[in-house]
């Protein structure tokens, strides 16, 4: 703890041009949830620690002509209580709902969420569904990388040490059906062994006109899984498709992770989960 | 200036304080060891118990996961700032009558995401009181008692409660 220094630039380019100066030995922090975790275990040394929760840069959530940006410093209670998002991107509304707890959704950043890597990241499938590019900033400039490549691997994290993301970039959708499920241990405070989130429009007759649908947590990376869009697109919905389109999904992901011994529990599990989330079609 | 040790101006209950700090001090460690209030507990120090709960610009969080650092320019409340010269703090006092506290190491933690929240919500029902104590663990009570607090104050609240 003596040995770690804090810095809070007040703009983003003094952020970027420390980041430059002392790349490898700085890491970034902003709600610190995860930070103060590793730090306390010693599994995380570093010689500076660079605060980014304050920079208007990474900061609000808005529709900017036909894009939603979401800061990078978004909390998850701003994002719980945002009614842009609500309107525009309810999935990712509902994925703060059951995040953590009240504390930390009170300082836990989805830019953290993300930059975390970790296959859990209760936002991630959300991101996903809304086809979700990270901004990210270096003295050099920014570019955008989709969300589904930033993690490479569980903790794997693809961001260079140079960079911040400053938002993330969503199509925005308005739609009738959206939800996020995860399977944890409890309710609250659970860390997420299963996730998922969809969102969803049926046309004048019935039939499923747009269907979008990303798994989290069990696989390495969370993916879009976009046979399972296809197979639902176009159908009328009724229970024995939904429960078919939930049997291939086990299929596909069982066919990523591996057949282990908690496969028979996983692969009803993943079943059963879309199958209650996606069940409101019908 | 050496950025190891970090500056910090804030408001703790009301009066300013200035003070040279760690940077990677936890805000739970200063206000515990620095300064000396040991209202807010360390239960697990990952964010998982809720014992060390502050309010910070009114909002519950969790002290032991918030880089002192973090507290700069804030207003910050911890348990001892809820009573006042006329006594006990509404709140407090419905802990007491309705048996909330027995071993007490959760209840500074509880009462400040209580504060928080009926500052945000003078009248929560059961279920939002429920959202906003999940991550606040109880090893004694079962609950039962300290909803019957919670919701005991809540009734008789006509906004004292979150002052
Ligand atoms: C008790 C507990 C329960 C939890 N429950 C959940 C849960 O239900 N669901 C869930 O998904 N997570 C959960 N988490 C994990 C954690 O709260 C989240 O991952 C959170 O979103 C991290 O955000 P943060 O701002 O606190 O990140 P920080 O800890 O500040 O940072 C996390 C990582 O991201 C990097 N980083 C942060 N911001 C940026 C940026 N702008 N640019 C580049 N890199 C950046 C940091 O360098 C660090 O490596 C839980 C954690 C705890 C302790
Ligand atoms: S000590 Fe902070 S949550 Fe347990
Ligand atoms: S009264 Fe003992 S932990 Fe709650």
């Amino acid at each position: 703890m003596m040995n770690t220094g804090y810095v809070r630039p007040r703009t983003l380019e003094d952020a970027l041009a420390f980041l430059a100066e002392n790349s490898g030995k700085t890491r970034i922090v902003a709600g610190g949830t995860d930070v103060m975790v590793d730090l306390r275990a010693g599994t995380l040394k570093t010689d500076y620690l660079l605060d980014v929760s304050r920079l208007q840069a990474l900061r609000g959530i808005e529709i900017i002509g036909n894009d939603l940006s979401v800061g990078a410093a978004a909390t998850l209670s701003e994002i719980y209580n945002s009614a842009i998002l609500e309107a525009h991107a309810p999935a990712l509304q509902k994925s703060a709902v059951n995040f953590a707890s009240k504390q930390i959704r009170n300082v836990a950043t989805i830019g953290g969420n993300v930059a975390h890597c970790s296959p859990c990241g209760d936002t991630l499938p959300a991101l996903a569904i809304h086809e979700a590019r990270a901004v990210l900033s270096s003295p050099a400039g920014e570019r955008q990388v989709p969300i589904e490549a930033i993690a490479s691997g569980p903790y794997m994290c693809a961001l260079p040490q140079n960079e911040i993301i400053t938002r993330f970039i969503l199509k925005p959708a308005t739609v009738a059906f959206a939800d996020f499920q995860k399977i944890g241990r409890r309710k609250e405070l659970a860390v997420a062994r299963m996730s998922m989130a969809y969102m969803a429009d049926k046309d004048a007759e019935g039939r499923i006109c747009f269907f979008r649908f990303a798994l989290g947590a069990c696989t390495p990376t969370p993916q879009r899984n976009h046979r399972i869009e296809a197979m639902l697109t176009g159908q009328i919905p009724d229970a024995a498709r939904i429960w078919e389109a939930g049997r291939v999904l086990a299929e596909d992901t069982i066919a990523v992770t591996g057949r282990r011994a908690s496969a028979v529990y996983k692969e009803s599990a993943i079943q059963g989960l879309f199958m209650r989330m996606v069940y409101p079609l019908v | 200036m050496d950025p190891k040790t970090v500056h910090i101006e804030f408001t703790l209950n009301g009066s300013p304080r200035s003070l040279e700090i760690p940077g990677a001090a936890s805000a739970l460690w200063v206000i515990r060891n620095l300064i000396g209030l040991k209202g807010a507990k360390e239960g697990c120090g990952i964010g998982e118990c809720g014992a060390c709960t502050i309010e910070v610009d009114g909002k519950a969080v969790n002290s032991c996961l918030m880089l002192a650092a973090q507290l700069d320019g804030a207003d910050v409340l911890t348990v001892e700032g809820l009573a006042s010269e006329d006594g006990l703090h509404p709140l407090q006092s419905s802990f007491l009558e309705h048996h909330g506290v027995q071993c007490g190491f959760c209840t500074p933690g509880l009462l400040m995401s209580t504060h928080a929240l009926l500052k945000e919500n003078p009248h929560p029902d059961h279920a939002q009181v429920s959202k906003a104590i999940a991550g606040n663990l109880c090893r004694c009570t079962g609950y039962r008692q300290i909803f019957a607090s919670i919701e005991d104050a809540v009734k008789h609240n006509s906004g004292e409660a979150a002052q």
